[in-house]
């Protein structure tokens, strides 16, 4: 017989519930032997498949096909622009007005970079995008390993921070190497971590006081921020919130631990 | 590079992974899983102006799902036509699938009692739910904007994904003890 509560305990143990209802269903599972059972089948079956199932990542052939694939496209819609009768004075090479265009936004760009550091709403985007890139083939680390002592000092020659850094595996987080990054005007140290099928990249940088963005999802993608000392760390990864809190408490730890 | 392919490698292309990933759950053979994707991608990429709203992951998982449907009815309606009335025997719907490589090779060492086969013997709309779930860390509301069911739906399905699971560990004989 199916207890009636079992759909909430399951919805809490999803972490689908607000906390009041998540409360409820937890004192409701504390004397329901059916839903304590249920919790613990959940747990098993998801710690299981986490650890066990692995379908893995796209092969580089399927990423080449779809890199061929959107050339394809592209190239036939710049045909059918392309067949649209233009005015004569258009009929100089198309490139030379992207160039030009090209040139002075690169121009502009590069003055923004020079004069000002990342506003904090720009800061999000360039996080995401420097986790985005890291996911392209052969650009996640700069150094593999899973021992913090060979990940930390090699940061020491690379980037301008030195960041906490450990291997929690018996967590669920194991560490997988480092990379250096240029964000926000410094050389950023990023350090790898995998739960599950999620790739967490977390970035440190010196931050001093200044503001670090809020914790934002976006397509996807979760950013949590914090500091520690005078520097800022900001975890990214398509894991789930509580996931990428887990790693982002276990670091808040490890860092207070560092600085006594 | 134009505007639009820019965005859409912004947006959509980081969620390769997580396509590949449900097509391979969905269709379970690795080549077809892979022209599943590349199709998906390609309507994505077509259809793109439409996207609206923050989530792009839903939208492109939910492309890939229709694409697997659709392999599938072409695949069903090809396999009818040109052959003759002997030849017209169809694998029997619970013949089980080719299974990928890597799952193959565990399979063969744990004789036949991995968790990756256990779960390839869920029916398709279970196997799905519980991949968003438990792999993909997707929420209720982001699986039945995939699955395209209302969210009580996606509940019940990761329910009986989950009890089936536990149902076929006891017939298999009990737990398997974990591996590792």
């Amino acid at each position: 017989m199916q207890c009636a509560e079992s759909l909430a305990v399951q919805a809490a143990f999803d972490g689908e519930l607000d906390a009041v209802s998540a409360a409820a269903a937890e004192r409701h599972a504390e004397h329901c032997p059916e839903c304590r059972a249920l919790l613990e089948h959940l747990e098993r079956t998801r710690t299981r498949i986490r650890r066990e199932v692995d379908y893995g990542r796209a092969s580089p052939e399927l990423q080449a096909r779809i890199a061929r694939m959107l050339d394809a496209e592209a190239a036939a819609a710049k045909r059918v622009l392309g067949a649209a009768p233009r005015p004569a004075w258009r009929l100089r090479p198309f490139w030379l007005g992207t160039l030009a265009g090209a040139a002075a936004a690169l121009a502009a760009s590069l003055a923004v970079v020079m004069l000002a550091p990342l506003s904090p709403a720009a800061l999000p985007d360039e996080l995401l995008a420097a986790h985005v890139r890291s996911l392209m083939p052969g650009h996640l680390t700069d150094v593999v390993s899973t021992d913090r002592h060979t990940v930390k000092p090699w940061f020491a020659g690379h980037a301008d921070v030195s960041p906490a850094v450990a291997d929690f595996s018996a967590q669920g987080y194991r560490l997988v190497g480092g990379r250096a990054d240029y964000l926000d005007r410094q050389r950023v140290a990023a350090v790898v971590y995998e739960h599950g099928a999620h790739v967490i990249n977390v970035f440190s940088f010196a931050a001093g006081v200044r503001p670090l963005p809020a914790q934002l999802s976006r397509s996807g993608y979760h950013l949590e921020c914090w500091h520690a000392g005078d520097l800022g760390y900001c975890a990214v990864s398509d894991a789930g919130w509580e996931e990428l809190d887990g790693l982002a408490r276990l670091l808040q730890d490890l860092a207070a631990h560092d600085t006594r | 590079m134009d505007d639009k392919r820019t965005r859409f490698e912004a947006l959509v292309l980081p969620h390769l992974d997580a396509a590949q990933r449900l097509a391979r759950w969905l269709c379970r053979s690795p080549s077809d899983a892979d022209d599943i994707v590349q199709e998906a991608f390609m309507r994505a990429y077509r259809a793109f102006d439409s996207l609206r709203g923050p989530d792009a992951r839903s939208w492109l998982l939910a492309i890939v799902r229709n694409c697997h449907l659709s392999a599938l009815a072409e695949r069903r309606r090809r396999a009818y036509e040109p052959l003759t009335e002997e030849h017209q025997a169809q694998p029997a719907p619970h013949a089980p699938a080719a299974l990928p490589d890597p799952e193959r090779a565990s399979i063969a060492r744990d004789q036949g009692r991995t968790l990756a086969r256990l779960i390839a013997a869920l029916p398709e709309e279970q196997r799905e739910v519980l991949l968003l779930r438990e792999v993909e860390d997707m929420s209720y509301r982001e699986i039945a904007a995939v699955a395209q069911v209302p969210i009580g739906t996606v509940m019940s399905r990761l329910a009986r994904a989950r009890a089936a699971l536990k149902l076929t560990w006891l017939e298999a004989g009990g737990e398997p003890h974990a591996v590792r």
